[in-house]
Parts: structure tokens; sequence; C-alpha cells
């Protein structure tokens, strides 16, 4: 059960501290050649480079490294996805010592290595499949994205999922992980939820979750949602991959006005808009210049 | 007796509030629709519904799928929850306005063969006249987008089903390797299985009304009926 908030407070990650207001744009960098949406565009260490540069520039707070697809496909083996990640994360960190790096794997193994050449935070999103995840991230002073993907093996696809109430699962599921990371000594500060839309879930579940987000955020765990060109998305829209974006932009405003605080997207620029325009919708933030009927 | 039988698939999507307008699960709505309306109209004293589900049970006649588990609205009258394959069954009765009589029953992932025949059995014997539809998928690895991924295995697997049904040689069912179609997530091994034994020895003719995967699930919809004697 989910059990008494805790006490909202500022999220840390790496050296830095967000507090709640804060919203932060997790930018996706592949370094897969098979991804679903860069199909491999940032395979190569100089166009990933390439593009952490962009995405700095466009405001990104986190860079998300990901070696393993979240598909079913060719096999990528602990080796190869040290070797994938681990040299590039140690180049991020060289060439921006300040911005906070997230490596998306479940193992621990890879989060040992990464965490070694200054990777801040574990995208877990398989949801805890390996428990010494949690202990890496306790070790390291890593952060912690606790994921809930309905207790599938990491790289499948839903498969006629059910859910007597899929916000309660969510809950059960990333509350549980979340206390475990903290019991094993991961920073309670630098732990965060994420429903995970998609994975172990229809479109129909991804969209309640969304509708239902604040009661993620009433946890009072920071909480994370990954939308990006989803095929939730694209199936409400039916819309194909190159034809997400609104509806990603959309689903972002609704998550945002309903508290979630760290975003990871595919395309940066647009969400900060997105965000700012939330931020100021909300009187979090002023507009950047207001002349109209005031000149 | 069993004197006729359908085969239908049961995805969810078999539900049209949870598929909404998408072509291809439009189509194979019809082809299940068309097929069950036969049995209908075979005018069976009972119509016998069965799925594969986690443990063989019968269930209320009332019972019906639970679809607010995978999305759907929730709603007040599903006093009696079925599992999926059973209530997507009941549902293709309920909208081919069949009234009549009826039997849901699961057989479980793990029920042995023998058990599989020992339940074709008893519900040939609930009625004279017994109309079964069976719910029934075949392979979840047929492609790359498949739920399951491409399995090179699955296609083959599926056309077996199919060739069975085709040739009307229902015994060649059991043939199937049970452990390969739990590799390829062939859910409706055990229901295939009754459908193999609900004739026993009597000759049959089939026809098949759609078979595909456009999901890359693979889908089967016939039609089995006993030859006149």
């Amino acid at each position: 059960m989910t059990g008494e908030p805790r006490e909202a407070g500022p999220l840390r990650l790496g050296r830095q501290s967000f507090d709640v207001h804060r919203r932060l744009v997790m930018a996706i960098v592949n370094r897969t050649p098979d991804s679903f949406y860069d199909r491999g565009a940032t395979w190569h260490e100089d166009a990933a480079m390439e593009r952490v540069h962009a995405v700095v520039e466009e405001g990104a707070d986190i860079i998300d490294i990901g070696g393993v697809p979240a598909a079913p496909g060719s096999e990528v083996d602990v080796a190869e996805e040290i070797r994938r990640t681990v040299p590039f994360v140690a180049a991020v960190r060289e060439a921006y010592p300040d911005i906070v790096i997230s490596v998306d794997t479940w193992r621990h193994e890879v989060a040992r290595e990464v965490c070694a050449v200054g990777a801040d935070l574990l995208n877990d999103t398989w949801g805890g499949w390996d428990e010494r995840l949690a202990e890496v991230a306790a070790e390291y002073d890593a952060a912690l994205i606790c994921a809930h993907a309905g207790g599938v093996p990491p790289r499948t696809r839903p498969f006629r999922v059910a859910y007597d109430d899929v916000m309660a699962d969510v809950l059960d599921r990333t509350l549980a992980l979340a206390r475990r990371a903290a019991d094993v000594g991961v920073d309670p500060a630098r732990i965060l939820i994420d429903p995970a839309h998609d994975f172990g879930k229809n479109t129909w579940h991804s969209l309640e979750i969304t509708r239902r987000l604040d009661e993620m955020v009433a946890t009072n765990w920071p909480v994370l949602v990954s939308l990006s060109n989803k095929d939730f998305v694209g199936e409400t829209l039916d819309a194909p991959l190159t034809d997400r974006l609104a509806g990603t932009l959309a689903t972002t405003a609704v998550s945002a006005w309903l508290g979630a605080r760290v975003f990871r997207v595919h395309q940066v620029r647009e969400t900060r808009q997105a965000l700012r325009m939330v931020s100021a919708i909300r009187r979090e933030i002023p507009p950047a210049r207001t002349v109209r009927g005031l000149a | 007796m069993i004197v006729s039988a359908v085969l239908c698939p049961s995805p969810p999507l078999l539900a049209a509030e949870l598929s909404g307008s998408d072509p291809a699960a439009a189509q194979l709505r019809e082809a299940c629709s068309a097929a069950v309306a036969t049995l209908v109209a075979s005018a069976p004293d009972l119509i016998a519904v069965v799925g594969a589900a986690d443990r063989t049970e019968t269930w209320p006649e009332d019972a019906k799928a639970n679809l607010s588990a995978y999305g759907g609205l929730a709603r007040s009258d599903v006093t009696h929850p079925a599992p999926l394959a059973v209530g997507l069954g009941a549902l293709l009765l309920d909208e081919n306005g069949y009234a009549g009589p009826r039997l849901l029953r699961s057989v479980g992932y793990d029920e042995p063969l023998s058990g599989c025949l020992d339940l074709a059995a008893e519900i040939s014997r609930s009625a004279p006249r017994v109309g079964l539809l069976v719910m029934a998928d075949g392979t979840a690895r047929r492609t790359l987008k498949a739920p399951g991924y491409l399995d090179e295995r699955a296609t083959p697997f599926d056309a077996e089903i199919q060739r069975a049904i085709s040739d009307a040689d229902l015994a060649a069912l059991h043939a199937l390797d049970r452990d390969l179609a739990r590799e390829l997530m062939a859910t409706g091994w055990p229901a295939l299985q009754i459908l193999a034994g609900a004739f026993g020895d009597r000759q049959v003719s089939t026809k098949v009304r759609y078979a595909d995967a456009p999901f890359g699930v693979g889908y089967l919809v016939a039609a089995i009926n006993a030859a006149k004697e």
C-alpha cells in the first residue's frame, strides 16, 4: 500500500539541487544503432557528442545515455552495453563537468562502470529487474529512477496486459522500489518515480496513468515522465513516428500541470517551451516579455 | 453431441470499445462475428464457449469479460468476470443476439492433453446438439513488431494449425508441440486440443474464414461442422 506521503523536497542530482517547482528536461542520447525514434542517429560517438552539445544549448538539464533499445531485438550483452556507454559517459563528463548525466540501464554491472566515470543518475526503466542496481546507486551516491514496467522482463512488449487498477499497481510497485532503494542507502532526495508509459501497458493504460498522474505526485516523490513520441501517442492520434510531437507536447503540458518534475524527451527546445508555458500559466515564472496592452 | 464448432482468436481488441476504428481489428471482428452467426444459425440446444485461462473451470452463464482491466470503462453489468478468452466468446454470442443456453468453460494453460479430451467429451455430453465456440490464438511472435518479437518458427507453427483445420484433419492438432507453443506464446494450445477432440472420429467439413497476423499474433477464424451422416 502507498502509506503516508513523504515530505516534498528538493531533488538532488549530481552536485545540483532542484526545488519542487523546477521542471527539468532530460535529453535522450542513444548509443544504439536501432532505437525506435532516432534509428541510430547518434550511434557513432561523434554524432552523439554533437547531439549533447545541441541539447545543452537548447536547455537540457539532464543527458540520458542509453546503450540498449527498449524494444526486443538483437542481444546487447553487459560487455557490449558497457562498451557503448562508459567511454561516452566519461567524454560527456569531461566536456560538461556540471551537467547531470543519467544512464538508462537495468544492469548493476553497467551501473557500476558508468557511476565510476561520472554518471549521476541511474534510469532503471525496467522497474527493478536487477535488484542490485539500487545498491550501486547507494554505493556511488547516485540518483535512481524507480519505474513501473508491470513486472515484465526487460525488452519485452506488453501482451494482453490487464490491471484491476493500473494506477494502484504503478503506485504499489514504484513506491516499493523507492522505499527499498532508500533502505539500501540511496539518498531519498535522489529517488524519482516514473509510471513508464507504454512499458507493460496498452494505450488505454498509458492514458489513464497520465490522467491520474496527480496520484503519483501526491506521494511527494519527484515524478519523471517519459512520453516522447511513444506508441500511446501514435495510437491515440493515429500518427506515425514522425508526427507525434504535438501529441507528445500536449501530454507533456498535462503532466506538468499535474505536477511531473522531469521530462525525458527527444525534442528539447520544444519541450522547454511547453514547460515554460505551463510554469508561466501557474505563475511560477514570469513571461519573458510583456508589452501587449501594456504600452 | 457437438454438431458444429467455430474457432476465433481472443485478443482484447475483439471488443470494439478497446480498439476503436483500427481497420485490421474491424476486419477481424467481422470475420469472427460472421462465423459465430453461422454457429447460432445452426440452432444448437446449447452453445459452449471454451478458452484457455489460468485454470480449468466452469463459469456462470452470465459471466462476461472484464474489459476495464484492459482499459475499457468499468461496467456495472459485469457481476461475474470471466477470463479474457471465455469472456470474449460470451461477448461474440451477445453481439450475435444469442439468448439460448450457454456453457462457459475455461481450460487451464497447463491442463494435460487427457484433461482437455475429458473436457471435450464432457461438453459433448451436455446436450443432444451442442455448438462449440473455441477461443484460441496462434503464436504471438510472427513479426518484428509482434508482442513477442519475431521467431522464425512462428509462421510454420500457425500454418500447421491452419492446414489441419483446412484439411479437416483435426487430430493433427494433437501433434502441436506444447513446449514450442509456450515458447511462441501460442496461448490457444489447450483450447485447440478441445477442438481437436470435439468431433471424435466423425467426418467434418471446415471453412477457414480468416487467417492473418496483422499485429504479429496469429489469428484464425474457422467453422467446423459434422458431416451429414
